[in-house]
């Protein structure tokens, strides 16, 4: 629809779990790219990270289901997602 | 390259009825293995060097392993209910790793594609959302609440209808399916593929199914199934890369891919590489 592409989905996902990899933080970005989402990169520690995003809801999807595997050196526990409001942020 | 945990679990061999005293000359994991018969009938497995590997005989099929099994081998409760007819669908060999065999069979969205007018049709293609977890208490891989429409459910299946699935992973290489029973609603048919690992890109797979059909003449069944197993292996023969890749890299899986991405994480959490590709290329 051409209403999603004016108004891409805007939304916080936070990563836990053993992510004390150097690989994780470019690999997200990279995914990120290759699927056409925007992404900044919030917070990083070596068991939570921050992304803001925004793009289509299903390339989202991807990037979440992507994450979840991520690369070898990393073992995702859980992901969460909420909408980022405009106010609040 | 050492085999890692996988050493140690339990992979099957051979169908234990059409064992005889000379025995099967096969592969485990690169190594040579015979499989036969001893003096009592009981199966017997031994390595190149003649040591006795570990044996259990269950759902048909004589199980070994190169290593020393800490658990016994897993569970299926359907295997001792009364009224099933089991089927021992026979070999495929496949040229591919014994993890991409797993993971062909838990993927449901190629059944249109892959399997046409029979467990699939175009225009049915979506994958509705369905669950899927890691459940701990039995360290295995569920997916549940599983639906899909199609032409021809089973060999006793006379039209479409929208068939209810459950995926498991019970080990590295084995996966149990449960789908709707046309005749016993309130049943569940099992089919199974068991996947003996030859090498990292080279297995034998063996289906097995215990299910409620007292008309389909034993034959049309094990044909029904190769049918479809060998419409899979032109597939699985010519996936790239060979290995499964536990780090999603070029490929991009979706929501309906999740069943996958829980049988690599469960891979990747218990260290069972063989026949992975860790590093996306
Ligand atoms: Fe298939």
């Amino acid at each position: 629809m051409a209403g999603e592409a004016q108004n891409p989905l805007k939304e916080r996902m936070t990563i836990h779990g053993e992510l004390d990899a150097d690989s994780f933080v470019p690999w997200i970005r990279r995914h990120a790219a290759k699927l056409g989402v925007t992404q900044a990169i919030t917070h990083h520690s070596p068991d939570r990270i921050e992304i803001d995003l925004s793009g289509a809801p299903e390339l989202i999807d991807m990037l979440e289901v992507g994450c979840l595997l991520g690369p070898i050196d990393v073992w995702v526990e859980t992901i969460d997602r909420r909408p980022v409001g405009n106010a609040g942020g | 390259m050492t085999v890692g945990p996988m050493f140690d679990e339990w992979y099957p061999v051979g169908i234990f009825g059409q064992l005889d005293a000379a025995g099967r000359k096969t592969m485990l994991m690169g190594e040579p293995i015979v499989v036969a018969r001893d003096d009592n009938g009981d199966a017997k497995v031994t390595d190149g060097t003649g040591r006795s590997l570990p044996v259990c005989v269950r759902y048909g099929h004589v199980w070994t392993s190169l290593g020393d099994p800490k658990k016994k081998l897993f569970a299926i409760p359907e295997a001792d209910q009364p009224g099933r007819r089991f089927v021992d669908v026979g070999v495929v060999r496949v040229r591919c790793s014994p993890l991409r065999a797993v993971e062909n069979f838990l993927d449901i969205a190629h059944f249109p594609f892959v399997h046409t007018d029979i467990l699939g049709a175009e225009p049915h293609t979506e994958v509705q959302a369905y669950k899927v977890e890691i459940r701990e208490d039995v360290d295995e891989v569920w997916a549940t609440q599983v639906e899909f429409y199609q032409p021809q459910a089973a060999k006793s299946a006379s039209g479409g209808i929208t068939t209810q699935y459950m995926y498991r992973v019970a080990g590295p290489t084995s996966t149990v399916l449960y789908k709707t029973c046309p005749p016993r609603p309130s049943e569940w048919d099992v089919i199974t593929l068991f996947v003996q690992p030859l090498a990292e890109d080279l297995c034998d797979v063996w289906p097995w199914m215990a299910l409620f059909d007292d008309d389909t003449p034993m034959t049309d069944l094990i044909h029904f199934q190769q049918t479809i197993f060998l419409q899979d292996r032109s597939i699985l023969e010519n996936q790239v890369p060979r290995l499964l890749p536990l780090d999603p890299g070029m490929e991009m899986p979706t929501r309906a891919d999740l069943t996958s991405v829980a049988y690599r994480r469960w891979l990747k959490r218990h260290n069972f590489t063989y026949g992975a590709q860790l590093v996306a290329q």
